[in-house]
């Protein structure tokens, strides 16, 4: 048995262009899809700052995750499923022998009403043969405050903040014909300028350069500035959509060349994304798509995926 | 490796999947050294770097071309920018890379990804304060 | 997939030294590790086998995973060099000191043994030699049906280019015969800069001629099927085991955790399922 070393995991990428007038777009539903955001980043050119999930690995680790749709997944190893003694199936992502299984409940299905057959075994399951503990990421947004609290008075909580940072990049070189028309470079030099910019990487090498040849994709063009703002936290697919609106609102009120772009990281250690599907971690475990948005309403979308994952919606 | 899913000339709608189509792999790393005092240039990591491919795999491994795409000398940590299929012997010769000027050293390799884009926003890293 | 383990630190007297041996290993996100004690009898004069250092010998507080809450869990393992059969003696009291039995055999003959028939939880693999002989496919077999797992330990690689040369020589030897399966990738590292990461050892481990899911693997469920299999081989010939069960609520009264009583013929195979 010989290994090939230039082989590398599978990776997808997805790219697709429409537009928000286009009746048929499925942007909103995309969005709605990958509900444990870790990380938003905007890139705003011409723009400077004016206005203002468990903690476990899923390759090694319990994890569990709980969508708005009340969609409860747990990934659990072997012996902890066995012991949970609740329907699942095997990870897709097992490998010679069934080492994970997946457990998918749909919390409002009527018998996972709290006292029907499948709740009470569920909880007894978990709490008294598993003992699973976990800490939890929540978020809620405005108007389920009620119930939250009466969830939270039963356990050790705190608050976090999202963490936003923002960054005017200066002299930022950026591929010309950025247009809605035609974008000018393939899809994974697009990401790769993108994460540059992102990174603070300067692209400002030629291809003879020793220590780097990162060049932005040609044709190019300069940017006086830029923004980059991100957020990190636990973002749910509302935050997202309200974001998207704002930049819709400002694209529309700028000049003609201008677009933004908002790229939203997924969690590494979700047992689902893209829906509920599930998605493991090989050595990445990325789950990521980017927007980018122009005047007049058209847009770019890539999603992207690492080994252990399902094609994007 | 490349599959168009449905091409719509009529409308401005199109999806392409790319399938293992990075060209590239990008690596966070950071080299610890057992005298914390030694200072690194850009330039002396990469010849390093260089060399521990030249080790495991000799000229064939001394032609692959990669870029440190960014280096900070305080905290001797960098971006590596290498072909997809050259990843796996890079990552290796930096794996058996024991010595920098016969002191112990190791490079950690903190995170890999075919985007770049991944190695901004990696949930690993969050911190709740 | 299981937590992450590297089931090989060697031992050292200097406590502050192994002690950041652990430190790094669970700064690393290594979830459990053994340390390792080498015995090499001699034909002279009889030896002590080594009694393991009690971990709160070493430490107050077992420093905790990195990214998880959890302390790391240290074993320790006891490595017994065979030069000869008598080396090993099934019945030593002192083996039982130890979580993990591993042997390192010098000759085919010994590896035939302790491939067929030693208790035993691990092989060492030599990395720092030729190896004086080729793996053939009857032993390998054998030990893979017994449940008994292949170590090759990679900081001899890092320490030295000639040893690097055996490392790579004789692990694409064992996996061309073994074809993947039972394979355990460790350390043995001597000081906290001869370790790596989870994912660096699992690409290390395509270079051994692993595929990916072997290679992740070889440091994460084979570990811990080794474990496991050290835990059944303490127990009445693996037939009978007494685990103490959480408190039994009325409502799961019908269905007890499945914990023991695993059939002897099986108790090899526990894992293989």
């Amino acid at each position: 048995m010989t290994t090939d070393l230039d082989q590398n995991p599978r990776s997808l990428l997805v790219s697709e262009r429409s537009s928000f007038r286009d009746l048929k777009n499925r942007i909103s539903s995309q969005v709605e899809q990958l509900h444990l955001n870790y990380k938003v980043s905007l890139l705003l050119p011409e723009y400077s700052f004016d206005r203002s999930v468990p903690r476990t690995r899923i390759d090694e680790d319990n994890c569990v995750s709980l969508t708005p749709k009340g969609h409860l997944t747990l990934s659990l190893d072997k012996d902890s499923f066995e012991v949970l003694g609740v329907e699942g199936k095997p990870s897709r992502f097992n490998h010679r022998v069934k080492k994970r299984f997946v457990v998918s409940v749909d919390l409002t299905d009527s018998c996972m009403a709290p006292g029907g057959r499948g709740y009470l075994r569920l909880l007894a399951g978990l709490k008294s043969r598993l003992r699973l503990k976990m800490d939890f990421l929540l978020s809620h947004h405005p108007g389920g405050g009620a119930s939250l609290q009466t969830l939270l008075s039963r356990h050790d909580w705190s608050e976090h903040r999202p963490e936003v940072s923002r960054h005017t990049l200066t002299h930022l070189s950026c591929p010309a014909l950025l247009t809605s028309d035609l974008l000018s470079c393939d899809p994974h030099s697009f990401l790769e300028w993108l994460g540059a910019a992102h990174a603070h990487i300067s692209c400002g090498n030629t291809s003879s350069s020793f220590l780097s040849s990162l060049v932005c994709p040609e044709p190019k063009t300069a940017l006086s500035r830029a923004l980059s703002v991100s957020v990190c936290g636990l973002l749910l697919p509302q935050d997202i959509h309200r974001l998207l609106q704002q930049i819709r609102v400002y694209l529309e009120e700028s000049h003609l060349e201008s677009w933004a772009c908002l790229t939203v990281h997924g969690f590494v250690d979700s047992p689902v994304s893209w829906g509920a599907n599930e998605h493991g971690v090989l050595r990445g475990g990325e789950n990521f798509y980017s927007l980018l948005m122009f005047h007049d309403d058209v847009y770019y979308l890539h999603q992207a995926t690492g080994a252990h994952d399902t094609c994007p919606p | 490796m490349r599959r168009e899913d449905e091409t719509d000339e009529t409308s401005v709608f199109r999806r392409v999947v790319l399938k293992n189509a990075s060209p590239y792999h990008y690596m966070k790393i950071c080299l610890v050294l057992d005298d914390e005092s030694t200072k690194l240039s850009a330039v002396d990591l990469k010849l390093f770097i260089l060399t521990g491919l030249k080790n495991l795999f000799g000229e064939v491994g001394a032609a692959i071309s990669f870029d440190l795409l960014k280096y900070d000398e305080d905290t001797l940590s960098g971006l590596l920018r290498v072909p997809s299929r050259s990843l796996v012997k890079l990552w290796s010769s930096l794996t058996l890379l024991g010595f920098y000027q016969n002191q112990a050293c190791a490079f950690r390799v903190l995170q890999v990804s075919p985007y770049l884009l991944s190695l901004t926003g990696n949930s690993r890293e969050l911190k709740l304060d | 997939m299981s937590v992450f383990m590297d089931l090989n630190l060697s031992f050292c007297a200097d406590k502050s030294r192994l002690r950041s041996l652990i430190e790094t290993a669970a700064h690393l996100g290594f979830s459990t590790v053994a340390v390792n004690y080498t015995f090499e009898p001699t034909a002279k004069k009889k030896q002590e086998i080594p009694a393991p250092m009690p971990i709160t010998d070493l430490m107050d507080q077992l420093p905790v995973v990195q990214g998880r809450s959890r302390p790391i869990r240290v074993l320790n393992r006891l490595t017994v060099v065979m030069s000869d059969s008598s080396h090993f003696r099934p019945t030593a009291p002192e083996y039982r000191r130890f979580d993990l039995l591993a042997v390192q055999p010098t000759s085919e003959k010994l590896f035939h043994v302790a491939c067929m028939t030693l208790d035993i939880d691990i092989i060492c693999i030599t990395v720092t030699e030729k190896l004086p002989f080729f793996f053939k496919r009857a032993p390998i077999n054998g030990a893979v049906e017994r449940g008994v797992m292949f170590e090759v330990s990679y900081a001899a690689a890092i320490r030295d280019a000639t040893m690097r040369r055996y490392t790579i020589a004789n692990a694409t030897s064992l996996m061309e015969t073994c074809k993947g399966k039972n394979v355990i990738l460790s350390s043995a590292a001597e000081k906290p800069l001869e370790l790596r990461g989870p994912y660096d050892i699992t690409n290390l481990g395509l270079l051994f001629g692993l595929s990916d899911g072997d290679s992740k693997e070889a440091v994460s469920s084979t570990c811990r099927s080794a474990v496991l299999h050290a835990e059944t081989r303490w127990t009445a010939s693996g037939i009978i085991r007494t685990t103490k069960t959480c408190s039994v609520t009325p409502i799961q009264q019908e269905a007890p955790p499945e914990e023991s009583d695993a059939p002897a013929a099986k108790k090899a195979k526990l894992e293989d399922e």
